[in-house]
């Protein structure tokens, strides 16, 4: 959605101008939403005016033009108010979209307007006080007869409370997804049939003449309910296969955009991938790299959970792993595949990246001087993170080191001793060599130990 | 190693293992097939549940080997294929083989009752072996099975099983198989390890196995009711 002009949905043009010529889709009409942006009131005539694709002040003249016509212009602003949801139209708009069409041309972010607010529940309590103060004065004139005022109003009440809910549905469903579920549209509901039907029924006593008495009331509530139960018993087939096209729909729509996800990743690197593999299908090195490189993307993609950076010891670890997959060769220039195994997770901290920069070195170690295959084993257990780097090749004596030779010495053991864990080089020939590596791990932080395994646990 | 891995190698004779293969792609049948040794023969190949199911059938063979998705029958895959052929358990095996990592695959397969689960990144020689081994009866785990039980079964060594009946924790013995195999031993080096046969192994990894299909941990039975087995 293009957001140009001097108001973010009606510009000069109107903003039922297609986005662009390769997205045709784009130059339906936006979605009826009342928009927080550019408001003056309740954002009707906003809406309305993106809805239609017309100028904002045209629609606000038409409104105020029709006030005065038997008070059509206010009624019909106030049935727009209550039925008409809050919302970005554009969002909207993007929401209702195709999931394919919304990942391959995405939507720029609205400017930021700022966001007007009426303080809509003041107004609407001093409106009810300054109506009723007239309502009393105008019944100790004897200009109203106050005893319809009470059941008008209980009336009126009934309806704006169960009315309500349609505006308050999409806050109800935030707060719902947030937390449990509230039954505060059903309260509303119940409340205000209740309201409104006591309301009527004073009305029609009020008309057939001096009050109700209780027998009538009675058998009037017992036939309205009997009459409205049948009506309901007719029209449940009908609300039940509502109900069940709604699910359906919503659940082809995860569906569709789960789908989209996929094809949007597929055509973003595999497609890509393959393109630069058959380039470079002479070099047999490079084509196993990048398939590798595809190969770890695509399987993190898929079957991983993705846990936010920061989180996870075994992620961080991932990538380390794809770091020196990435960038290193074995000793007769082919790429290492390091076969990755790991056990629980955590947080990381202080203690466990020191670890993993030791392991980074082992790592680098095995695949340059050592013999595939590789393999790491990484367990975070409940007291110690503990990894196993393993390759097939000869070994080397880690006494045999002199203490100049940095690389082992200090990057694998020292990193890990100094942050009190344990080092240690094995070397059987034949079996290749492992080296061991393990970090005590603090208890001072049992939140994260804890958040970890949640988080990641499912690995 | 087994008898079999010992007698398989000695030619095309009485001990060579007949297995079915099973897998959606041609392409890879193809390759499975050019990379076994001699001591593995295909004798069937099949590309959806219900071929699958009429091919076991039809050859009983030893063992076959499983992909993890197919296409076909109810979406159940390769476990729907081992379910619908529990009238041929103990004359046919099934060597799960998938490229998927998802712990709810494992658990799908191995508790649909699989003798193992190797990936497909496994080599011809590797996966011959396998073949004979699970054609032994024994169980097959690759390092990232192993890794997904220690997962699975907690990691912590407080946590271990004192008697042979308990089905929900690993012993302290099983817990260091397991731990080996994770880190890229095979059998025999896990065997010299810990100073025990490979016989012993065997029989630990086929404890580990059982424990896999019949424990009621809580991580198994709600990776299993999410794949609705239970």
């Amino acid at each position: 959605m293009t957001s140009a002009g001097t108001s973010p949905w009606t510009g000069p043009g109107g903003a039922g101008t297609p986005a662009g010529p390769a997205v045709p889709r784009a130059a339906a009409r936006l979605p009826l939403r009342r928009p927080e942006q550019g408001r003056w009131f309740a954002g009707v005539a906003t809406g309305l005016a993106a809805h239609l694709g017309l100028g904002v002040g045209l629609v606000r003249v038409a409104f105020a033009l029709l006030a005065p016509f038997g008070g059509v212009g206010v009624a019909l602003y106030a049935f727009l108010w209550l039925t008409v949801p809050a919302g970005d139209p554009a969002v909207a708009a993007v929401d209702e979209r195709p999931g394919p069409l919304v990942r391959l041309a995405r939507r720029q972010p609205v400017r930021d307007v700022p966001v007007r607010r009426w303080p809509v529940t003041d107004i609407a309590i001093g409106l009810a006080l300054v109506l009723g103060a007239l309502a009393l004065v105008a019944g100790r004139n004897g200009a109203l007869d106050l005893r319809w005022v009470a059941p008008v109003l209980l009336v009126v009440v009934g309806f704006v409370l169960a009315w309500s809910q349609l505006d308050a549905a999409q806050r109800d469903r935030l707060r719902a997804r947030a937390g449990g579920r509230t039954p505060v549209p059903v309260l509303r509901l119940v409340g205000g049939l209740v309201v409104a039907g006591v309301g009527v029924l004073l009305l029609v006593g009020q008309y057939t003449g001096r009050g109700i008495d209780a027998g009538t009331l009675l058998q009037s509530v017992v036939a309205s309910l009997a009459v409205l139960a049948g009506v309901g018993l007719a029209l449940a087939p009908w609300w039940l296969r509502l109900v069940r096209e709604l699910g359906d729909e919503r659940a082809a729509r995860a569906r569709e955009s789960e789908r989209a996800d996929i094809a949007a990743h597929l055509h973003d690197s595999v497609l890509q991938t393959l393109a630069l593999i058959r380039a470079r299908a002479d070099d047999p090195a490079e084509v196993a790299r990048m398939a590798r490189a595809q190969e770890r993307e695509l399987r993190e993609w898929l079957y991983d959970d993705r846990p936010a950076p920061g989180t996870s010891v075994t992620a961080a670890m991932r990538a380390i792993v794809a770091e020196v997959e990435d960038s290193r060769s074995g000793p007769s220039g082919d790429p290492v595949a390091i076969d990755t195994v790991a056990v629980g997770d955590r947080v990381p901290d202080a203690d466990t990246e020191a670890l993993l920069q030791a392991t980074r070195e082992a790592l680098v170690n095995a695949v340059v001087h050592g013999r595939p295959p590789v393999s790491l084993y990484l367990e975070v257990g409940p007291d110690a993170v503990e990894v196993f780097v393993r390759d097939h090749g000869d070994g080397f004596d880690v006494d045999a080191i002199g203490p100049d030779r940095f690389g082992v010495r200090e990057s694998i053991m020292g990193r890990v001793q100094r942050r009190g864990g344990t080092a240690s080089v094995t070397c059987r020939p034949g079996r290749g060599t492992e080296v061991h590596l393990r970090v005590p791990t603090r208890p001072a932080a049992p939140d994260a130990a804890a958040g970890g395994p949640a988080a990641g646990g499912e690995r | 190693m087994s008898q079999g891995t010992t007698s398989g190698t000695s030619g095309p004779g009485a001990d060579v293992v007949d297995v079915v293969l099973v897998d959606d792609h041609h392409l890879f049948r193809t390759g499975v097939r050019a990379s076994l040794d001699d001591g593995v023969r295909v004798v069937g190949e099949a590309d959806s549940v219900e071929t699958a199911i009429q091919a076991v059938h039809a050859l009983r063979p030893p063992v076959v080997l499983l992909d993890v998705h197919l296409p076909g029958g109810d979406g159940g895959g390769g476990a729907e294929v081992i379910r619908a052929c529990a009238d041929l358990q103990g004359t046919t095996r099934f060597l799960a083989l998938s490229v998927s990592d998802a712990s709810e695959d494992v658990v799908a397969v191995i508790r649909a009752g699989a003798r193992g689960y190797v990936t497909k990144a496994i080599d011809g020689a590797a996966l011959s072996d396998a073949v004979r081994r699970v054609a032994g009866g024994d169980a097959v785990f690759s390092p990232r099975l192993a890794g997904f039980v220690l997962d699975a079964f907690g990691a912590a060594a407080g946590d271990v099983a004192t008697g042979d009946d308990e089905l929900d924790r690993l012993s302290a013995r099983e817990r260091e198989v397991m731990r080996l195999i994770a880190r890229g031993y095979t059998y025999r080096e896990v065997a010299g390890e810990l100073f025990i046969s490979v016989k012993t192994v065997e029989t630990h990894v086929s404890a580990v196995l059982r424990k896999l299909q019949l424990s009621n941990r809580n991580e198994l039975t709600r990776w299993a009711a999410a794949r609705r087995l239970l």
